[in-house]
């Protein structure tokens, strides 16, 4: 019996667009205002039926057919933007190409935002700790980008949150960020 | 490092520092601001994009200014030298296949740059193409009107074009950009090349159209910008020699005094040593012996038309 080989895609939700415009002086730094928590009216299931049209609409029921066997959302963090999708290895790229081509959100939450593929996986414990890997270096950064004026990017970030804002962790994670994706 | 060779820029663009700070945290290190020019030219041909932008931009994001020209009638004179000396990028937006072949086989642009969502009534022939890839000439694909699209006729026309693009250029010379009029348009580099590579680009020539390809666009245009005939570029010239000692002596009256005299005085030292080489040698010496020669003849000539009266009055 052959195993299934699967790909793991970890994916980050972006928010390019200002929602609620402010004026300039009390907006967030862009870094937080890119990373902002999603509405928690997005689901796993919400997810899943957003990248099934997506496949479908740009592969049609080929496409759709291919990926419907494989296709789950595995883990979904609406307060990092940040979810982990499950598919066969075969049609992973069909996937992605969909997630691409996204720049809304389904109808409850329909918030225009950008997909962002940021790693590739075989096992699904790379793709996590990955993700935490991320979201640690953007707390830091969006730390930094509010510690010139102060703002209260503390509270929004939960406090005394990780590690230190000091520039070398930070910079190595940035090396690391432009690495190949694993194929 | 990641480029995106095409944002496009306008006067009134309150989105552009959201999407400069966009394309930053997507992982882009250099982006070229579009400045689109079509129709006649104006007669001044001055970048209207600020060098320092009013606004901000994140530190890490190099940004250039490139020009597109709209090309539609081949015969007009587009001043393409002078343009291209005002921008750092110079690209040609050919809009049929009569301009495609002239900006592919002679004008001296650094990016061809078609509209894909256009539906094209000719194909792409590799002749045509590889003409300009070997003058360093790269083709740009832009990905947001097709990305972004509401109707599905743009997307298609792209993803035809693009594929017709791969496959004649044999997946050489490529550009990928953005032409994302917001941020909502612009996509991660992997992502874009992901696009790529489900258009039938490999995935390491896609990632060479966002990096490599577009790295040496930006190089070449800038060393054909500065340098002496593109082939010679100073980097670093080194710093100018310290002059401060030099006017001090020329203040107290005796530095420039002092070397003249010592230029003088070596200059005739040279002179009156200067060795006479052989051949002058040579040459004196036998014009001196041609002298002497003629001289001796003379006086014998002169000898001899005294003496015969002489003979004469003794013979007689």
């Amino acid at each position: 019996m052959v195993r299934l080989k699967n790909r793991y895609l970890l994916i980050n939700i972006l928010y390019p667009s200002d929602a609620n415009p402010t004026n300039p002086a009390t907006a967030l730094p862009d870094v937080v205002q890119f990373r902002q928590p999603s509405s928690d009216a997005l689901t796993a299931q919400l997810l899943t039926r957003m990248v099934r049209e997506g496949v479908a609409e740009l592969f049609g029921d080929y496409g759709a057919g291919m990926v419907a066997g494989s296709l789950v959302v595995k883990y979904l963090s609406p307060a990092t933007s940040t979810a982990i999708i499950r598919v066969a290895r075969a049609h992973y790229r069909l996937v992605w190409a969909a997630l691409t081509c996204t720049t809304q959100l389904p109808r409850p939450v329909a918030q225009s935002c950008v997909v962002q593929v940021v790693r590739v996986s075989g096992t699904i414990r790379k793709a996590e700790e990955e993700a935490i890997r991320r979201a640690r270096a953007s707390v830091l950064r969006a730390r930094r980008a509010a510690g010139g004026d102060g703002l209260g990017v503390e509270a929004l970030l939960g406090g005394e949150g990780v590690g230190t804002g000091d520039g070398g962790e930070d910079k190595t994670m940035e090396g690391i960020e432009s690495e190949d994706e694993e194929e | 490092m990641f480029y995106d060779l095409n944002v496009p820029w306008s006067i009134k663009e309150p989105d552009l520092q959201r999407t400069l700070a966009f394309l930053s945290e997507l992982g882009y290190g250099v982006v070229a601001l579009t400045y689109t020019l079509s129709g006649k030219l104006p007669a001044d041909l001055t970048s209207p994009i600020p060098t320092t932008l009013p606004f901000p931009t994140p530190s890490k994001l190099n940004v250039l200014r490139r020009c597109t020209l709209i090309l539609s009638d081949p015969s007009q004179n587009h001043r393409i030298s002078s343009l291209a000396a005002t921008y750092d990028i110079l690209a040609i937006r050919p809009t049929d296949e009569r301009t495609l072949q002239q900006a592919c086989q002679s004008l001296d642009c650094d990016i061809i740059s078609l509209d894909l969502t256009q539906r094209l009534g000719y194909h792409f022939k590799f002749k045509m193409l590889s003409q300009a890839i070997e003058r360093g000439v790269r083709f740009e694909i832009c990905y947001a009107p097709g990305v972004t699209a509401t109707d599905s006729g743009a997307r298609r026309n792209l993803i035809s074009n693009a594929t017709q693009l791969i496959r004649a250029t044999r997946g050489r010379g490529l550009v990928i950009s953005s032409e994302a009029k917001k941020a909502l348009g612009c996509r991660g580099p992997w992502d874009v090349v992901n696009l790529a590579a489900v258009w039938g680009l490999g995935q390491e020539r896609g990632r060479e159209a966002v990096s490599k390809e577009a790295r040496s666009v930006v190089v070449t245009a800038q060393i054909k910008r500065t340098s002496f005939r593109g082939v010679v570029d100073v980097v670093y010239g080194g710093e100018k020699p310290d002059s401060t000692k030099k006017e001090a002596r020329v203040k107290n009256g005796l530095g420039k005094r002092t070397a003249d005299a010592i230029s003088n005085g070596t200059d005739s030292a040279v002179e009156g040593s200067k060795p006479i080489s052989k051949r002058q040698k040579k040459k004196l010496d036998h014009e001196a012996q041609m002298a002497a020669k003629k001289a001796s003849t003379s006086e014998s000539t002169n000898l001899l038309g005294t003496v015969p009266p002489r003979e004469a009055s003794t013979a007689g």
